[in-house]
């Protein structure tokens, strides 16, 4: 019924892992208990349901037919007809409140996961792979939504109906009970290897699957190279080699399953024969009935099914288990940027301090930036410059406090951030963020329109506050003049908009906010030379007035700052002015050297 | 993909047939096999009931009986194992076959039809719409034999009680009725949830990828809210696909319950009568909970028939596209000798939109040997001029020839081996450094390969990578910095020793204080050698002994890059444009060593040798 799920052996998780996992589980869906003891009751009833058929045709038989009674056996109809109409409600009823306690259940796992990961602090965004956060949050629940639909209903009855099937069985003649449960070890054997192999098969589908649709996304994406060198028969050859390898899979997994299915088969009909020479040979010795003999033939059907079920359940079971053992990592993630149980109020402005900080990527062994110390004062422009990975980009999110500063392996200090005097681990993350702003690289935007754009960065700003904050900055007319104005819906990451566009939404957030200090991390692609220049204007009006920490790529940005600081090799190696540090014919004399010199000579 | 037209599926339903006819011999062995099965599995109620009235009531040999189940067992396992390989066989093979098809046929198809298409769409033609077609195609021997088995039991159960077969039989075609109506209802639902699942992706996405404005921002409760909104949604749908389960889900399962109580009912009193033996009541049990599944199989098919014929149609749409640039009917071939690679482009008229020319009576012609610099605005055509003489593209009017031939006169294979193109941005393929040299000519020998790397500069770094020559590259591969890149592609051009080597603004994606090393391997790849190089930084201009101004899709200036600096305003203005876009202070910069000494270099000898040159240059 529903699709195929595999588990690889590293991400299979132990006993008592398994257990564990499913207790948290559970403690996330208690939400829904009502949901889950309705629907465990409608189980049990709709399996105590599927056991009465056959065993009311018992009835009717011996009480019945053989006995010439005709009252018994429109007994025994009447009865089955009421059982049936019953089966029926009950399996409705049943669909409806296992999906209402699942999709509770799942409902509350994603805002729970999704709470929990926002909670993080940057270095966790750093250090997890965005597409892998997106896909536990996507992929790993939805594959547990089908285990939801189909086959938690389905675990539980198959486990009730083995067992009262069992017992039934047992009480109506342990003799023929023998023969069912001779065959249902072999079965269960059986099932339990195919399990085992096609979960190895279906691992085999799934990489050749991704490897041949490589091949062919290559192949398309790269069609004019191939083209170019006339390589089309090549190419082909190289597809046919992954295609034929994942039909060579899906023999092999089809294999897997085929001689199961055709033993499965013949068990069960082999076990009806047994039935009827070993039942046959009871009723002559008149230790059964023939009503006896015909129910087992009828109920072997509902022994076997659920034995298949149950091996097929373990595997989804564990994959699903294994998806939830990833999530609760997410879940239990500690976040390193914390708030402190009384926050010190900040200053409306104040210089920012950085004193002997030091700071390590989590995992790293060598610090990204060491005992740097520097103060930038009330309205001042710094400039940080130095090559890649020098560190200067991570001192400006230190001061901003997306990091809070590591202990150093060589002092042992710990250094810390200032604002007007406050250390920012004292200051609440919410005011901190009133009086620092971060404006990235590149403008992000959301899906929504560019009123809701800029108001994230105020959730309670009016329509005019966005308004006068656009306008702050020279960019409320060139938005204005969109088809639907402010309201224009900018689409999945703000697609519709320019990259400069989406850099003034950026700067317009930050208008919003009104900052004390403004940390920019200056875009190294280009713009269009038209948004180029207004971008740049903005920046200019955005910056009037406050605190500026930027991280340069360009020129033209560093001799604009006020002083410049020179980071390379996680350390401060120079401070001070333009000229200034011309004149000291450092790393900076030669850096300027160069810029100057890469200017086109136009 | 939304089209306003009535799709036409008569033709899918052709290459279905087609498909389907060169597995003629596997399709027959699978309906044989599925015949079998019917067999064996039909015979087993009917020796059930023969074991019951003669065996246990009668006085006939049970042992027999029993013995006839367990052998019927074994023919109905055998053949259900049989049955559903050969079945799975079969659908296997027409899928990969068809998905090589197409692959074929994309690899040929010409560069604006690849243009004009998304790269996903071609994708899933070739996975998800060939899965629907293979999910159908599996099902075509298995219904049959099902259908088979239906026809069986139903002629059984009538010529042995008539009228209770009638009674008995009568809800089973509700089964199919509603399965098929269940698949059609269920279907749109499926579609919403995965659609609300992909909605809620999408705020994951973009709050991952925007984290650092949320969090600068502290806008992690409006994100919150977007995701409970779709979460909300997700959970609505997804009760709204349950709640149609629950509707038929029961209902199909009570339906042959209806069936075996009228056996019961009736056929009690038959039996008591003596008209039905007990056997009789048990074969008829078992018949037609045996027919439940064929029959819910049947309405299944019939849902996923539909679902193949578009996809099919969508798959037929793509194999009978012809390409619009085909070999020439009676080719004509390069001229031989020691001076060749002179390019000519003749009065060329291109648009990509017919009524929008993009070049018009655009005329260049290239001297043998020869490097010319195009030189343009964003959008002037550049690229286009590129692909018009490799034939991506047809010109709309003039010619364009190579040595004196039109290019459309040539073999594709003969003029794509003597043009060499380094593109702008540069694809390597998953596959070794070697492999990716070596694309054009996989047979190249291993000193030719070497020499290639040396020339493009690029041995001394892919003898550093960790598994030299041998790396495996490309997106799941080992990362190269763009400039490396770069220096592969050069060197893939020069394995293939084209008559005309194009140099695609090469240096775009490198940034300027790494231009020079790409620079160096450029220069040495041109000498001697018809080039076209796109550029539009002075150092790389210098490459070039002529340069050509593009401009409102016509040569508006030739000559040299001084000449064209000193006289033409619209080249001062161009190359202005471009040097905005260029004022990257560079990250990479190593700090204390200028860079700019090597680029000098480079570009002082190029210079002096288009000064040299330039009076033989471009017409």
């Amino acid at each position: 019924m529903w699709s195929q799920s595999a588990v690889s052996d590293e991400d299979r998780l132990g006993r008592g892992e398994t257990v564990g996992v499913l207790r948290r589980a559970y403690d996330v869906a208690r939400a829904q208990r009502r949901y889950i003891q309705l629907a465990l009751g409608l189980v049990v009833m709709s399996t105590m349901i599927t056991l009465a058929g056959p065993t009311l045709v018992r009835f009717a038989i011996d009480n019945g037919i053989k006995k010439g009674d005709d009252g018994a056996l429109n007994g025994a109809v009447v009865a089955y007809v009421v059982i049936v109409l019953l089966g029926y409600g009950v399996g409705r009823l049943q669909f409806i409140a296992i999906n209402r306690a699942g999709e509770g259940f799942l409902r509350d796992l994603r805002l729970l996961t999704f709470h929990r990961m926002q909670r993080q602090s940057m270095a966790f965004f750093d250090r997890e792979k965005a597409g892998v956060l997106v896909s536990r949050m996507t992929a790993d629940i939805e594959s547990m939504a089908e285990l939801i639909q189909f086959g938690l209903l389905q675990f539980v009855s198959a486990f009730l109906l083995l067992i009262l099937a069992s017992i039934l069985l047992i009480v109506m003649s342990w003799q023929l009970a023998l023969v069912a449960f001779l065959v249902m070890p072999f079965i269960f054997a059986a099932s339990i290897r195919f399990q085992r192999m096609s979960n190895s098969a279906y691992l085999d589908v799934r990489e050749k699957v991704g490897n041949n649709l490589s091949t062919l996304q290559e192949g398309i994406t790269g069609v004019r190279v191939i083209q170019a060198y006339g390589q089309e028969g090549e190419y082909a050859k190289k597809f046919h080699r992954t295609n034929r390898s994942l039909f060579g899979s899906h023999m092999r997994s089809v294999r897997v399953s085929t001689w199961y299915f055709g033993l499965v088969e013949f068990a069960g009909i082999a076990a009806t024969g047994l039935i009827i020479g070993l039942g046959g040979w009871l009723v002559h010795r008149g230790s059964v009935t023939l009503g006896t003999v015909t129910a087992f033939v009828l109920l072997l059907a509902n022994l076997f099914d659920p034995v298949q079920q149950l091996s097929q359940l373990y595997n989804t079971m564990q994959s699903s288990a294994a998806a939830l053992h990833k999530l609760f990592g997410i879940i239990d993630a500690v976040p390193d940027v914390n708030e402190v149980a009384d926050p010190q109020p900040l200053p409306a402005r104040g210089a920012i301090e950085v004193r002997e900080v030091t700071f390590a990527y989590q995992g790293s062994a060598r610090p990204a930036l060491e005992s740097v110390s520097i103060t930038v004062g009330d309205g001042e422009r710094l400039a940080l410059v130095g090559p890649t990975g020098a560190g200067k980009s991570t001192l400006a999110k230190l001061m901003a406090r997306l990091y809070d500063p590591t202990r150093s392996p060589d002092s042992g200090i710990t250094g810390v951030v200032r604002f007007g005097g406050v250390d920012l681990r004292n200051a609440s993350l919410a005011e901190l963020r009133e009086r620092i702003v971060v404006v990235p690289q590149e403008g992000f935007c959301f899906a929504g329109s560019i009123v809701e754009n800029v108001r994230i960065a105020r959730a309670t700003a009016t329509d005019a506050e966005v308004e006068r904050a656009l306008d702050s900055i020279g960019a409320l007319e060139r938005f204005r003049a969109f088809p639907e104005g402010l309201l224009t819906d900018v689409r999945e990451r703000g697609s519709r908009l320019s990259a400069g566009e989406r850099q003034l939404v950026a700067l317009a957030r930050a208008a919003l906010v009104d900052p004390a200090v403004l940390v920019l991390d200056e875009a190294t692609s280009n713009l269009d030379p038209g948004t180029e220049a207004e971008v740049e204007r903005a920046l200019e009006r955005l910056m009037r007035g406050r605190s500026v920490i930027v991280v340069a790529h360009r020129l033209s940005t560093v001799r604009r700052a006020d002083r410049i600081a020179v980071v390379d090799d996680g350390r401060l190696a120079e401070l001070g002015t333009h000229d200034e540090l011309v004149a000291l014919g450092g790393r900076y004399a030669a850096l300027a050297d160069a810029w100057e010199k890469s200017q086109p000579t136009v | 993909m939304s089209r306003p037209e009535k799709p036409d599926t008569a033709e899918g339903w052709l290459l279905l047939r087609h498909t389907l006819a060169e597995q003629k011999w596997g399709l027959i062995a699978g309906v044989v096999i599925g015949l079998a099965w019917t067999a064996g599995k039909v015979a087993v109620p009917q020796l059930t009931k023969l074991g019951i009235d003669r065996g246990i009531e009668g006085n006939g040999s049970l042992a027999l009986w029993a013995g006839l189940v367990v052998a019927a067992g074994v023919i109905a396992g055998l053949f259900t194992a049989l049955r559903r390989w050969i079945a799975f066989r079969e659908s296997r093979w027409s899928e990969t076959r068809l998905r090589e098809r197409i692959f074929a046929h994309l690899l040929t198809l010409h560069a604006g039809y690849h243009d004009r298409t998304a790269t996903g769409q071609l994708m899933s033609r070739a996975s998800s719409d060939l899965q629907q077609l293979q999910a159908f195609i599996v099902m075509l021997p298995l219904t049959l034999s099902n259908v088979a088995m239906i026809l069986a039991v139903v002629v059984l159960l009538l010529t042995s009680q008539p009228l209770l077969a009638v009674v008995a039989l009568a809800p089973l075609p509700l089964v199919n009725v509603l399965a098929n109506r269940f698949s059609r209802r269920i279907h749109p639902a499926v579609l919403a949830v995965q659609a609300e699942q992909a909605q809620l992706a999408t705020v994951v996405e973009e709050t991952v990828s925007g984290i650092r404005v949320i969090k600068g921002f502290g806008a992690e409760k409006v994100q919150a809210d977007k995701l409970r909104v779709e979460a909300d949604d997700i959970r609505r749908v997804s009760m709204k696909a349950a709640r149609i389960r629950s509707n038929f889900l029961p209902a199909i399962d009570l339906l042959p319950s209806i069936g075996l109580i009228a056996v019961l009912g009736m056929g009690g009193h038959r039996v008591i009568d003596g008209s039905m033996t007990v056997g009789d009541l048990v074969k008829f049990n078992a018949y037609i909970t045996m027919l439940i599944w064929p029959l819910r199989n049947i309405g299944m098919t019939v849902a996923l028939g539909q679902r193949a014929a578009v996809a099919l149609m969508r798959v037929n749409e793509v194999l009978s596209t012809p390409s619009a640039i085909v070999d020439p009917p009676s080719p004509r071939h390069l001229p031989t000798g020691a001076q060749v690679g002179a390019v000519e482009f003749d009065a060329v008229r291109f648009g990509y939109e017919s009524d929008h020319p993009l070049l018009d009576g655009f005329t260049v012609s290239i001297p043998a040997g020869h490097a010319v610099a195009l030189v343009g605005a964003t959008g002037s055509g550049k690229s286009t001029v590129v692909r018009l003489l490799t034939r991506f593209h047809d010109v709309a009017d003039g010619a364009v020839r190579i040595d004196g031939v039109d290019v459309r006169d040539l073999p594709l294979q003969e003029l794509r081996s003597a043009v060499g193109i380094v593109f702008e941005d540069t694809f390597l393929f998953h596959d070794t450094v070697r492999a990716n040299i070596a694309f054009a000519r996989p047979d190249a020998d291993w000193a030719t390969i070497e020499r290639a790397a040396r020339l493009a500069g690029a041995h001394d770094f892919v003898e550093r990578l960790p598994e030299g020559y041998d790396t495996i590259l490309g997106e799941r591969g080992y990362s190269l910095s763009g400039g490396q890149r770069q220096r592969i592609a050069i060197a893939r051009a020069i394995v293939s020793d084209p008559r005309v080597l194009v140099l695609d603004d090469a240096t775009s994606a490198v940034d300027p204080s790494k231009e020079h090393e790409i620079r160096d391997a450029m220069a040495t790849v041109m000498k001697g050698r018809t080039t076209i190089v796109i550029a539009h930084r002075p150092g790389t201009i210098a490459l070039a002994d002529t340069v050509v101004l593009l401009d409102g899709g016509r040569a508006a200036a030739v000559g040299t890059h001084e000449q064209l600096l000193a006289t033409d305003e619209r080249y001062r203005q161009v190359l202005a444009a471009w040097a905005v876009r260029d004022d990257v202070g560079d990250d990479e910069v190593p700090a204390g060593t200028p860079s700019q000494t090597h680029d000098d270099a480079t570009g002082e000898s190029a210079r002096t040798r288009a000064t040299v040159a330039a009076d033989e240059g471009v017409v």
